[in-house]
């Protein structure tokens, strides 16, 4: 037999089609539509039906009488009801009429009818449904955004930072009973479901996102997430994936599997902790580090430049480089080949091949040093 | 076996269109009451319907709907009958695109059916 089958050139991670979060919502709306079919109909039916015996009833087909039954029609059976309004010749045969016509439409008209179309309006959440409508129709723009799994402790303070920084991200959530605190939080996008499936993380848009972090208190759950989102996106340079882990053992697997960073927290507050012992903080450099980690400050950054062998600077002085006159960035530290560090190198330090310059400065200044160290960078891949 | 739901909903589609017709021919007060009365009730019958083309009946149902209004009113004022009549057919024509998306409807229907 005849069959459309959708095999297409297939994708690697399978054929499954982006969960459509608006369509659900817009269904909902439809759903109060088709509600409201019969209650309206049988409205419609019943003032029709008046009108046409009314004007049967009377021989009158003039557009005045015929509003005029028309009116007589509406205050029937919306139980308002005074007399005709207007004159007839056959008033006994008129309200022997409306006597029958009042007791079939009380129930049916007013009853079914008019009661039920205003529940349905009462009791549907017109106003939720538009919210969340509207909260996926502008999520499906999103672009260059993060995913963040799993609403928590850590998570929270995450998207703390990321609202500071006005980074746009989607959370997924798999509990609907946290739908609430998500709310009160001021989460722009949300979804309440699974994310380890793929059309929940195509329907949050991971083919345009910058990356993903999950944090659940479960190993094999933020695992399930990583490998979905690396079936999707492979390319471990373009999509960053960062997660939690309750031991080294499954960090080591979860690096493995594409997570591109994964933190241990009872490793890292343990030497949090360590660092505090050994340097106790001083009222104006207080947690210097951490607040540009974090990004408290945006106006200061650290980024590692790296100098391969075909670089014009090898062998040079830092002083004659004049790093800081030409960018406005200096070199805090220089992590040799060897791994050992050099801290704060003076003017006579020789750049070495495989160097890591470690540069700190305003993160425009940075931008400029990036550019500035890559104008050095002999291009030999052209003419091979 | 026969859906009932979509007999009643396809009963008024196309009574939509006779009683049309029948106002045109005959030109007569009842006639366009009860023609606006179905027409009506055919629009309200396709909220919510969740199949192809459900978007193209409704939309078709409100043109008819929009022409027999003011043809009702024109035609009750004694101001422009001819209008009116006017206003009429291209409510017929309206009923007769939708009867025709109908019929697409259903053709769509028995090969997914065949399909699956």
């Amino acid at each position: 037999m005849r069959r459309i089958s959708s095999s297409k050139k297939g994708k690697p991670y399978g054929n499954v089609k982006p969960k459509n979060y608006r369509a659900i919502y817009e269904e909902k709306f439809y759903d109060i539509l088709l509600q409201l079919r019969y209650p309206l109909m049988t409205i419609i039916f019943f003032t029709t039906l008046g009108v046409l015996m009314l004007m049967i009833i009377n021989q009158k087909t003039d557009g005045k009488s015929v509003l005029n039954y028309l009116f007589h029609t509406i205050i029937t059976f919306s139980t308002v009801g005074y007399t005709e309004g207007y004159d007839t010749e056959r008033l006994m045969l008129n309200r022997f009429f409306t006597s029958i016509f009042i007791i079939i439409t009380l129930p049916l008209v007013y009853m079914y009818g008019l009661v039920s179309v205003v529940n349905i309006f009462m009791n549907s959440n017109i106003q939720e449904i538009y919210r969340y409508w509207r909260m996926y129709k502008n999520m499906e723009k999103l672009k260059g955004h993060y995913i963040v799994c799993n609403f928590n402790g850590i998570t929270k303070e995450l998207i703390k930072v990321l609202k500071k920084r006005k980074i746009k991200f989607v959370l997924i959530e798999p509990d609907r009973s946290k739908e609430e605190e998500i709310k009160e939080f001021g989460v722009e996008f949300y979804v309440i479901d699974e994310p380890y499936k793929r059309d929940v993380l195509l329907g949050v848009g991971i083919e345009k996102a910058r990356g993903l972090i999950t944090a659940f208190e479960e190993n094999t759950q933020d695992i399930a997430v990583i490998v979905t989102a690396r079936l999707i996106r492979p390319d471990r340079e373009g999509f960053y994936i960062v997660s939690t882990a309750t031991n080294e053992e499954s960090a080591e697997k979860m690096k493995l599997l594409g997570s591109n960073e994964v933190i241990v927290p009872n490793i890292a507050i343990g030497r949090r902790i360590a660092s505090f012992i050994f340097h106790r903080s001083t009222p104006i450099l207080d947690r210097f580090l951490e607040r540009i980690a974090y990004g408290e400050r945006t106006d200061i950054d650290l980024i590692e430049v790296y100098i391969d062998d075909k670089n014009e600077l090898i062998d040079k002085k830092l002083k004659d480089i004049k790093l800081p006159q030409e960018t406005g960035t200096t070199v805090v530290a220089i992590i040799k080949e060897n791994g050992k560090m050099k801290i704060s190198p003076s003017g006579d330090t020789v750049i070495d091949r495989g160097d890591h310059l470690i540069l700190l400065g305003h993160p425009k200044a940075l931008r400029r040093a990036e550019e500035f160290i890559k104008k050095y960078h002999i291009e030999t891949e052209a003419i091979s | 076996m026969i859906k009932w739901g979509k007999v009643w909903s396809d009963f008024f589609i196309f009574l939509a269109l006779t009683s049309n017709v029948g106002f045109i021919f005959s030109g007569d007060p009842y006639q366009l009451i009860i023609a606006l009365g179905v027409n009506l009730i055919a629009t309200v019958l396709k909220f919510g319907a969740k199949k192809i083309l459900a978007a193209e009946l409704l939309a078709t149902a409100l043109v008819a709907d929009l022409h027999l209004i003011p043809a009702t009113i024109l035609y009750f004022t004694h101001t422009h009958v001819d209008l009116a009549i006017g206003l009429a057919i291209g409510a017929v024509i309206a009923n007769v695109i939708s009867i025709i998306m109908l019929i697409i409807e259903i053709i769509f229907e028995y090969s997914k059916e065949e399909d699956y």
